[in-house]
């Protein structure tokens, strides 16, 4: 095992058992009152049979749980053979759609390393090297170059092509891909306007797309399933129908509201599409989601057709081929329902999915508007639609950026201007808007739960942004009976949140809660006869 | 007319060269939005917003300010502004070779105006009664000095800050160390060249020779920083160091592009055709289904 400051790119090659080992005294300290001896949770080791079994040479940490270790020499070398293979393809036009962006960040590093200071997982492990961005970019142009170009082959180490290539290079190269959040807050930093995220992400796509390989809970779980039975839960149309039928009883039961769901409303104005998960782990949002929408008076509907009941499009993060499937089949299930518009719901990445990404899948008629619901809500409490009473939110409330909606599509203002009506507690984290931090849940993290990857996200990945709560609640932190609510408007950031809680008991310990803005805001509804959040009963 | 010849061919292949690089990124197929906000031209969302904090976005006439995009582009490349912003030691020296580049290029178009004005008899020297040759002998005096002088520190101490900072250490290859001493070499060879006379006056005449192809005197030395020089503007847009070019895709093609593809927009055209190409290569998983192999 090296010292992580001795760490070298083409040390990925190395036989030891495990390169380098994190210990929690080496991340970056948490600000009060986690500063404390005894606060911070143990970093999970690996077992001997994971160790075995997958490839847990990198830092000790599994995220690729269909990655198993080879029984064969000839196992090893198909896997070394498919890997170069997919590597040699994503310079060919089986990659056209990120073929410009590939190059110049492949090309062009001037290895001035200003990237560094901007990642929050190199930051959190404690500037550990193997989380530096350029790490991994710089062993991925080691192995292209020792491969596939005529400087490489003639000049080797002059060069950089001077990397032993094997099965633990690749697999070790395989996880470090999964060492970094794409959140592309590095590439803002850039002097030549680079993104180490494409190559992270380019190496997943080589494991998905040519070898086969993702987490199970992104592919086999994830676009897999939901290609099959419409959404990544595996909630199916009856079963959706259930559930929001349970809703509607729950919600009255609760609330006295007799709350009615729109579904497959033909020529509606608005389809909602929502991350699907919500309707299992976070239903309070979608319920006041409808309830905001009943209010303001909206022709809207929900969809239970295959594909249009959930957002989600986790190839965006592995693989460019389930990614396309997916959006287009989501399109597709809009257009049917005939719809002027899709709202995506809080869902950071499906935002950028539909919106973003979407935008350049399809063309004319294929194609559906899709916006943001932030806009929608902001304009909803600007106009007056919705009668608000503000003093129901008198706590604070800091909020949380998702990158997918603020750094790469510029939604900053809106859930802003909102918090800054509806929350008199409101205050910012820092930094804030396109500057924030991901919150460590970010391409896929916050559903990667094999092995011990948790404790890689909720110890490093979720370190900044959890240091940035207990920031922006200073002085209110160690209050136990002073509610503290992090808002955040996306699915996986509310997953990663609420790992982070969970794993350092904030919420028992100091009454620190999350959910999404549109909870706060029916909270604040003057119609509603009891607080929205079971925390202020 | 050896030394011109080198001249004229490695500031046409340095511009050709340059200019095919160019041209190659720019015929690379259409790719999916990357942009990173702040977007600077998005007129109305100086806070780093976008079109998309509208409602209905599409139906709202999109406002683009060209001005805010060449302002934060002018930035950019006369002061490396995102690396002062976020990297100030390196920028130092980053800055200094930069900027040293910057003044010997305005230094070699005064060598050539100051070489052309000479063969038309005007006299350029301190002494001299035409205003013109004044002014072009201080400037190409001031440029040439200041320009020398940053390019040698730049390139000197961004080598040996490489060198001894033991995370730069880590990821810069000999072929890095090359590029920089090969900028550092060709600098100081000039340096030693000119510095019997670093009012440029031997510059000038030897700018003249080699412009009209006249036969002159040169000594090794002066063959050696031709040489050097030729070498490396060859060789500059054919290494990593054409970042020059690259840095404008990154930021107008990449970072900055966020024209969303609305119907009858010329974005729509290209999407069409991107859709309509079918790869020669195809991807090997299971769950990926072959497309068919034709190309369009």
């Amino acid at each position: 095992m090296l010292d992580q400051k001795d760490l070298r790119p083409k040390d990925l090659g190395r036989q030891d058992e495990q390169l380098i080992k994190l210990e929690t005294y080496n991340l970056m300290p948490l600000l009060p009152p986690y500063d404390k001896p005894g606060m911070q949770p143990p970093i999970t080791e690996p077992k001997p049979a994971w160790r075995e079994k997958y490839c847990a040479s990198l830092d000790g940490f599994i995220a690729l749980d269909t990655l198993t270790r080879p029984q064969t020499k000839e196992e090893e070398d198909e896997f070394v053979r498919k890997f170069l293979s997919g590597l040699e393809k994503i310079f060919s036009d089986a990659n056209n759609g990120i073929l410009e962006p590939l190059l110049l960040s492949f090309e062009y590093c001037a290895k001035c390393n200003t990237c560094s200071e901007a990642c929050h997982i190199y930051k959190a492990a404690g500037d550990n090297e193997l989380y530096r961005p350029i790490f991994r970019s710089e062993v991925l142009r080691k192995i292209v170059k020792k491969y596939f170009t005529k400087s490489g082959k003639l000049l080797g180490g002059f060069v950089g092509a001077d990397i032993d290539v094997n099965w633990e290079t690749i697999a070790r190269l395989g996880e470090l891909a999964y060492r970094c959040n794409l959140c592309r807050r590095c590439a803002q930093t850039c002097p030549l306007g680079l993104d180490n995220s494409i190559l992270s992400k380019e190496i997943r796509k080589i494991f998905s797309q040519e070898i086969g390989i993702a987490p199970t809970p992104l592919h086999n779980k994830g676009t897999m399933l939901q290609l099959k039975t419409g959404s990544s839960t595996g909630l199916t149309k009856p079963a959706f129908l259930d559930t929001l039928e349970f809703l509607e009883e729950d919600t009255e039961e609760k609330f006295g509201i007799k709350l009615k769901f729109p579904i497959d409303k033909k020529g509606a104005d608005i389809l909602v599409l929502h991350n699907a998960g919500e309707f299992i782990a976070w239903p309070e949002n979608p319920v006041a989601f409808a309830i905001l929408m009943n209010e303001a008076g909206l022709n809207w509907t929900l969809s239970s057709e295959m594909m249009g009941y959930d957002s989600v499009n986790y190839g965006l993060w592995y693989d460019d081929v389930q990614a396309k499937k997916i959006a287009l089949a989501q399109m597709k299930a809009a257009k049917e329902l005939g719809v002027n518009r899709i709202i995506v719901g809080e869902c950071g990445h499906a935002h950028k999915a539909s919106i973003v990404a979407g935008d350049r899948m399809a063309y004319g008629d294929t194609k559906v508007n899709v916006e943001s619901c932030l806009p929608l809500l902001w304009d909803l409490v600007q106009s007056k639609r919705l009668k608000m009473d503000p003093s129901r939110n008198n706590f604070p409330v800091t909020l949380h950026d998702p990158c997918n909606v603020v750094r790469q599509m510029g939604i900053v203002e809106p859930q802003r201007n909102v918090l800054r009506e509806i929350c008199p507690q409101f205050r910012e984290m820092t930094p804030h808007g396109v500057d924030n931090y991901c919150c460590g849940g970010g391409s896929g993290f916050a559903i990667m739960n094999s092995q011990n990857f948790p404790s890689f996200r909720d110890n490093v990945a979720s370190r900044m942004k959890f240091n940035q709560i207990l920031g922006a609640f200073q002085g209110k932190m160690e209050d136990a009976s002073q509610v503290k609510y992090i808002c955040a408007p996306c699915s996986n950031c509310k997953g990663a949140m609420r790992a982070i809680l969970e794993h350092y008991e904030a919420t028992e310990k100091f009454n620190l809660q999350y959910g999404g803005l549109v909870e706060l805001m029916v909270n604040a509804l003057v119609s509603m006869k009891k607080p929205f959040f079971e925390f202020l009963e | 007319m050896f030394l011109s010849l080198i001249a004229y061919a490695a500031i046409l292949l340095f511009l050709g060269l340059s200019a095919y690089k160019a041209y190659q990124f720019s015929k690379l197929p259409l790719h999916g939005r990357m942009e990173l906000y702040p977007v600077p031209k998005e007129k109305g969302f100086e806070h780093g917003g976008s079109f998309y904090e509208e409602i209905s976005w599409w139906k709202k006439p999109r406002e683009v300010s060209h001005v805010r995009e060449i302002v934060e582009m002018f930035k950019e490349i006369v002061f490396i502004k995102t690396l002062f912003e976020n990297q100030r030691p390196f920028w130092w020296l980053s800055y200094a070779l930069h900027l040293g580049i910057y003044f010997i290029f305005v230094w070699t178009f005064l060598l050539v105006a100051g070489a052309v004005s000479m063969l038309n008899g005007i006299v350029v020297a301190a002494n001299t009664t035409s205003i013109w040759g004044l002014l072009l002998f201080y400037l190409t005096y001031i440029t040439g000095i200041i320009g020398l002088v940053l390019v040698a520190l730049g390139s000197g101490l961004l080598v040996l800050r490489r060198m001894f900072d033991s995370t730069l250490k880590k990821y810069t290859t000999p072929q890095e160390y090359f590029n920089l001493l090969l900028l550092f070499a060709a600098v100081v060879t000039g340096i030693i060249t000119w510095s019997s006379d670093f009012t440029f006056g031997t510059a000038r005449e030897v700018t003249a020779g080699i412009i009209t192809f006249t036969p002159f005197a040169a000594n090794g030395l002066l063959v050696l920083h031709v040489i050097l020089v030729g070498i490396m503007l060859i060789y500059i847009p054919l290494s990593k160091m054409s970042h020059y070019v690259g840095k404008y895709f990154t930021f107008h093609t990449v970072l900055w592009d966020n024209s969303p593809n609305l119907r009858g927009s010329a974005v729509e055209q290209k999407v069409k055709a991107a859709t309509s190409y079918r790869p020669t290569t195809t991807w090997s998983a299971p769950h990926i289904q072959a497309p068919s192999s034709t190309k369009k």
